[in-house]
């Protein structure tokens, strides 16, 4: 007997934690009253952005060319943008690295990608949450 | 302000941070949340262990 598909909860129900989780880290978790696991997740994801940023990681931009430069450059993009404010921030206020040929700037570049990566599960979480789907 | 890391060092700062999001958002209880994240840890440290180690002996 195939399996039947699951409605998707409304929009109203999940929205607010989702943009507030991705706008600040752990917001979203505040937003539903999880205090504790919202104030682990902004520590580890806003510590390893800060962190990111004093080893002079870089940012990506959008690029595109062949298959690899596109997928690192655009998906390396959109990771910094998953920060949310903190990538905004960072921009607004004139971060900018240009490519530094050290172990430690590699390091920077990749804490602050895997910080909005992060900050997504941190957002899929929220929205788990918030739809029902988790206790 | 310029951090400068040893490769350890960074690994280890990366393996602690990522943990901690691993650990809450992993599992359903906190119990179970605690005991994940520190054994996630535990598999960052022994991965980053072994591969050293790994590339240590690949270079000779």
């Amino acid at each position: 007997m195939p399996k039947q598909k699951k409605a998707m909860p409304p929009v109203q129900q999940w929205a607010a934690p989702v943009l507030l989780g991705w706008l600040v880290p752990g917001a979203g978790h505040f937003y539903l009253k999880r205090w504790n696991h919202g104030g682990l997740l902004l520590f580890a994801i806003a510590s390893m952005f800060i962190f990111g940023l004093l080893m002079r990681g870089r940012m990506f931009e959008p690029q595109t060319g062949d298959l690899f430069t596109t997928v690192i450059h655009c998906g390396g993009y959109l990771a910094d943008v998953a920060n949310g404010s903190l990538y905004f921030l960072a921009t607004w206020l004139g971060y900018q690295q240009q490519q530094m040929a050290t172990a430690v700037a590699d390091y920077g570049t990749k804490f602050l990608a895997c910080a909005g990566l992060l900050n997504i599960l941190a957002v899929i979480d929220a929205y788990e949450i918030a739809a029902g789907q988790k206790p | 302000m310029h951090l400068g890391l040893t490769h350890l060092q960074a690994a280890l700062l990366f393996a602690f941070f990522a943990s901690i999001v691993l650990g809450v958002v992993g599992r359903n209880s906190d119990k179970e949340r605690i005991r994940y994240g520190v054994t996630v840890f535990g598999y960052f440290v022994a991965a980053i262990f072994g591969l050293g180690w790994l590339m240590y002996f690949g270079h000779g």
